[in-house]
This record gives structure tokens, sequence and C-alpha cells, in this order.
């Protein structure tokens, strides 16, 4: 088939598709240049919804619950509001670093330039982790709100988070993949309707709404604890810059990572307000389905199945692309030669299979403990402290790739890069270091649990790195050398 | 530096390889690309035309619209294609810069991953 018919194949298959901006017009035959625009590409609307949607999971509801708690209430979107402020210059340290290197592999580049291959693989790995932890609390936290709305007992909660991982696990083996317009639609929904039952849930409810500005009302260390949650609530947003081969320039990344934290405050102040108005601070603290107090509050039992239905809609990003990042991660990891070999196996669907399996399984056991345990907020306390170390670790690449690779092309530069990545480096580490001694559960308490998990997550990470590594990496040099002699002919130099 | 006469007959036999691999077709019946490749150090330029996983045609210079453009160098080309090399090493080093969908991306290197499994 001449290459014109079958450019005309794939495009009538992309715009049956709809999932991406409208194709560009063709150049003509052999003008596009190897920067050239690229038959469909991720559009801005595309790419700051992807953004906001890895962002905005089940489990960032508990987060601004687990703020209200520290802040005492109305103050929250105060708090949201500062964090923002702090995600924007993370906007902006990520927009250098994508700008630096824009392709899906850039966290594993830049860190590797800038912390080296070990450590880099290390803080790799702890992030993966960080989305594991995600996927296995909302799937908690979805089992739990459908037992709630459904009823039976409560192992019926377990039941449920089985049953969506098993569906998440069976879909993405099948190949299912959710096209981008229909991802924008699902965060929009989401996003639009959490908004839509807040505001109901303020003219309908006759709360109490007091000291508004007040973050600190609580005593200002709790106020620092506030804002470590309040940071989770922006989490995952730079994935977005995974997407960066996916688009005609870097800028647009850029663009998205700016508007992203805009609408994810919005919406998550005007929840946190409503939360604060329409239920008990002890209520929603002690609920692992406070969206759906909210909605029941704004309209009853008909807005408690909506905040259901839009729990669900939500998880089904958190899955698609949980499931897709990870497992994709995985794939490229042990294709590399740093995991076991049989995650980068695929079946005929092009899924890396042992990958997906692992990441199903590894999330229902960690649902099963969060179950039996009911420890859901440690979750929450765990994603803050590995988010703030990222966001603290990507300041100070920015810093060193300055230094070491000022001669290379960036489309973006942070200005006044040195303070502001101190600061950012500072602010960060300090984040880290409370959400690590941080209690949500209890909030006048401090504990050592969330240090403990992350220590132990880094050791196990550092103990692979170090120590299985060099194994499996030895072993694949091994089985390279004694497969096959070099196959390209060797060409006779020109006499 | 490799010119087009020898990335042709790396890409010729990458060709052969791939459209004679039963499970690589069988993978990307779904696949239909146009693929721009681009030397960064000799500045030549070829396209792969890929319909239903079957490599129907490859070609000096650019032709029509790209889903995929990958830009390296002529010699890590001739390797790749040769099945000498490990494309995602490169790739994860940013040697092999590619621009398209993550899928698609996915879906090259599984080429690579079926046809030469180690």
């Amino acid at each position: 088939m001449p290459a014109d018919a079958v450019a005309r194949t794939a495009a009538v298959e992309a715009s049956a598709a709809g999932t991406v901006a409208p194709v560009a017009p063709a150049p003509p035959t052999g003008t596009v240049a190897a920067g050239g625009q690229l038959r469909r590409s991720l559009s801005l609307t595309g790419a700051t919804m992807t953004s906001t949607g890895l962002a905005f999971a089940v489990i960032d509801y508990i987060a601004i619950v687990s703020v209200l708690t520290y802040t005492g209430g109305a103050s929250t979107w105060l708090a949201i509001l500062i964090a923002g402020l702090l995600i924007l210059l993370v906007s902006g340290l990520f927009s250098e670093l994508n700008g630096l290197y824009p392709t899906a592999a850039g966290i594993r580049l830049y860190m590797a330039r800038a912390m080296g291959e070990r450590f880099s693989l290390v803080v790799t790995f702890a992030y993966l982790t960080s989305v594991l932890l995600v996927i296995a609390a909302d799937a908690f936290l979805i089992g739990s709100a459908i037992q709630h709305v459904v009823g039976g007992p409560s192992i019926a909660a377990y039941a449920w988070i089985i049953g969506l991982l098993a569906f998440a696990v069976g879909g993405n083996l099948g190949g299912v993949r959710i096209a981008g317009r229909l991802q924008a639609i699902v965060t929009a929904t989401v996003l639009l309707s959490t908004l839509a039952l807040s505001v109901t849930s303020l003219f309908t409810v006759h709360g109490t709404y007091g000291h508004p500005f007040n973050i600190f009302g609580r005593g200002a260390y709790h106020g620092v604890e506030a804002l470590v949650y309040a940071v989770f609530v922006f989490a995952a947003f730079e994935w977005v810059t995974t997407a960066a081969e996916e688009v005609n320039s870097p800028r647009l990344i850029t663009r998205a990572l700016f508007i992203a934290p805009i609408i994810l405050f919005a919406v998550s102040a005007i929840f946190s307000v409503a939360t604060a108005h329409a239920v008990p601070i002890g209520r929603a603290h002690h609920s692992s389905y406070p969206q759906l107090l909210v909605g029941k509050a704004a309209l009853g039992e008909a807005g408690m199945f909506w905040m259901l239905g839009v729990t669900m809609v939500a998880a089904v990003n958190t899955f698609n692309g949980g499931f897709l990042v990870a497992s994709r991660f995985m794939y490229a990891a042990a294709r590399e030669g740093l995991l076991p070999r049989v995650f980068s196996k695929l079946n005929l669907k092009a899924v890396p299979w042992a990958a997906v399996l692992f990441l199903g399984l590894a999330s229902g056991v960690v649902a099963a403990v969060v179950f039996a345990t009911g420890q859901w907020l440690l979750l929450v306390a765990v994603g803050s402290v590995l988010e703030a170390g990222i966001y603290a670790a990507a300041s100070w690449c920015v810093l060193v790739l300055r230094r070491r690779e000022k001669d290379r092309v960036r489309t973006f530069k942070l200005v006044m890069f040195k303070p502001l990545a101190v600061f950012g480096m500072v602010v960060f580490a300090v984040l880290m270091l409370v959400g690590a001694f941080s209690d949500p559960k209890h909030p006048s308490h401090l504990s050592i649990a969330p240090a403990a998990v992350v220590v132990a997550l880094l050791i196990l990470s550092t103990g692979y790195v170090f120590g299985a590594v060099p194994r499996i990496k030895a072993k694949a040099a091994t089985r390279a050398a004694a497969s096959r002699p070099r196959r390209r002919p060797q060409r006779q130099e020109a006499t | 530096m490799a010119g087009w006469d020898e990335l042709g007959e790396a890409l010729a036999d990458y060709q052969v390889t791939c459209n004679g691999n039963e499970r690589l077709r069988k993978m990307q019946k779904d696949w239909s690309k146009t693929l721009h490749f681009h030397c960064e150090d000799n500045a030549v330029d070829f396209t792969m035309v890929v319909y239903h996983g079957e490599i129907v045609s490859y070609s000096d210079g650019h032709d029509g619209v790209p889903d995929i453009v990958v830009m390296t160098d002529s010699e890590t080309f001739c390797d790749m294609f040769w099945g000498d090399l490990n494309p995602v090493a490169k790739y994860l080093r940013g040697e092999i810069k590619v621009r398209g969908s993550q899928e698609d991306v996915l879906r090259l290197d599984a080429i690579s991953s079926i046809i030469w499994p180690d």
C-alpha cells in the first residue's frame, strides 16, 4: 500500500478515535523536518487535563480533610492557596527540567545527570512506589465508598476492592486504553461535579463558617503540617512531563504545568470550604468517604449517589494513568536490565503483562493491609513525604544542571533560579521532615509511622539498586554476549 | 557515519525479519503508522511505513506526515536495525530521541524486543 494511502488510513483512524487535536494540514511531500508536526499531538487542553487528572485522585478528598483537621476548619483554603503558590515554583522547576530533556524518560534522565545513576534509581523506584500506594489507596477508598452506599458486611468492601483491581488489571491486559479526549471528559466531570456539589452545599446547609484566614489557629506547627497535606493535593501533576514526546512543542507542557495547579486549587479550595461548612470535622476526619458526606449534605441521597459516581469515575483516571505509567516504567527498566527480565514480556496486545499483574497484586496486598488496619491516612502521609522529597530533589537537579550543563539548550529557564531553587529545596525538605513525623489520624500527636514506612521503602530501594541490579545487569550482559554474533556486516574502508 | 546505502541495507534486513515474524505481525496487526527517521550526524532522513504491522515500505527522505519521529546518529540506526543494539538503554540516556505517543514508542521498541529477545 502506498505511503499516502496508509497516511490517509491512519488519519481516518485517528479522527474516528477522536483523541487528538485537529490534524495539521499535511505539508508537501519531503518538507517535514525532523522536528516537524506530528499527525497526532497532544493539545494544550489535553495536556492540562492530563496533568489535572493525574493529580486529582480519590485520595485527594482524604488529603483535603487532613488539611482541614490541622487548620481547624474554614482556613483550609488558605493552606491550599499557599501550597498552590509553592507548587507554581515546582511548575517552574519541572518546566526547566522538561525543557532540558523533553522525553518520557526525563525524570530518570535529569536525576541521573544531577545525582548519579544509582541514586537516581533509588529515587525513581521510590517514586514508582508512590504511584503504587495511590492505586492501592484509591482501590481501598472506592471499595469503602461503594460498601457504604450499597451496604452489607464490612468484608464486602474488600470484595469490591479486589473486584475493582481485577477489572483494572483485566482492562489493562486486554489493551484497553482510555483515549485522550475521553480522559479529559472524565477529569472535567470529576472536577465540575465536585465543584457543583460543594457550591450547592454552601447554599443548602446552614453550617458554620468562622476564621477563614486563621491557618495557624491550632498552632504554627499544625499550620506547617497542614501545608504538607495541602501540597499532596497537587501531587503527580508533574507527571504530565512524561507526555513531552506527544506535543509539538515543550512549551505546551510548561503551560499545562502552570494552568493545572490553578484548576486544582479552585476545586480543592471550594471542596474544603464546603466540607468545613457542611460536615462536622470529626465526622469527615474519621470517614474514608468524606466526599459522599458533602454530596449527601448538598442534595441528600441523590447527592450521595452522584458523588459515588464521581468517585468511581475518578478511579478510572487513577487506574488507567497509574497502571499505564507504572507498568511502562517497569517494562523500560526491565529492558534496560534494571528489573527482572519477565517484566519486559509483552502479550499479544503489546502490554507488559507481568508488570501489570505485579502492580495489581501489590496494590491488592497494600489495600488489604489498609483494610485490616484502617490506616488509610498513613498512605496519605507517606505519599506526602515522598512527594515533598521529590520536589526537593527537583530543586537540587535544577541547581546542579545549571552548572553542569550550562550550555545545553533549555526551552524554559526559571528566573532567579538560585534563590528559588534553594528556597524550594529548603521548604520541601522541611515539609518532608514535618510530614514524616505527623499523625493525620490524631492531629495533636506526633508519629514515627510515616518516617518508618518511607525509610523502609528507601532501604528496600537502595538494597535493590546496590544488591540486585548489578547481578541482573551482569546476567543480561552474559546472555547478550552468548546469544549470537554481531549481525551487521563489517564494511571495508575505501582505499 | 553510515550513509543511505548502509542504512538501506540494514532496513532491508529489518523489513524481512519483522515481516517474517508471526508473533510480531499478530501483535502489531492494529498498528498502522508512518515513521520518520533523522540522522543527526549526517542529516540523512528516511521514512518507514507500517500497515497493520507489516513494514510495507521504506524510502530515502521524509514522506507524508509522521506519527513517530526518531532521531539519533546513523551508526546507532544501523546497529538498531541489524539487531546489534538494544535501543532502550540509548533512549533512557537521551541518545535516541523520539516524538510520538507513549503507546507508539512502546510499540516501536516492542518490535526489537520480539524479533531479538536478547
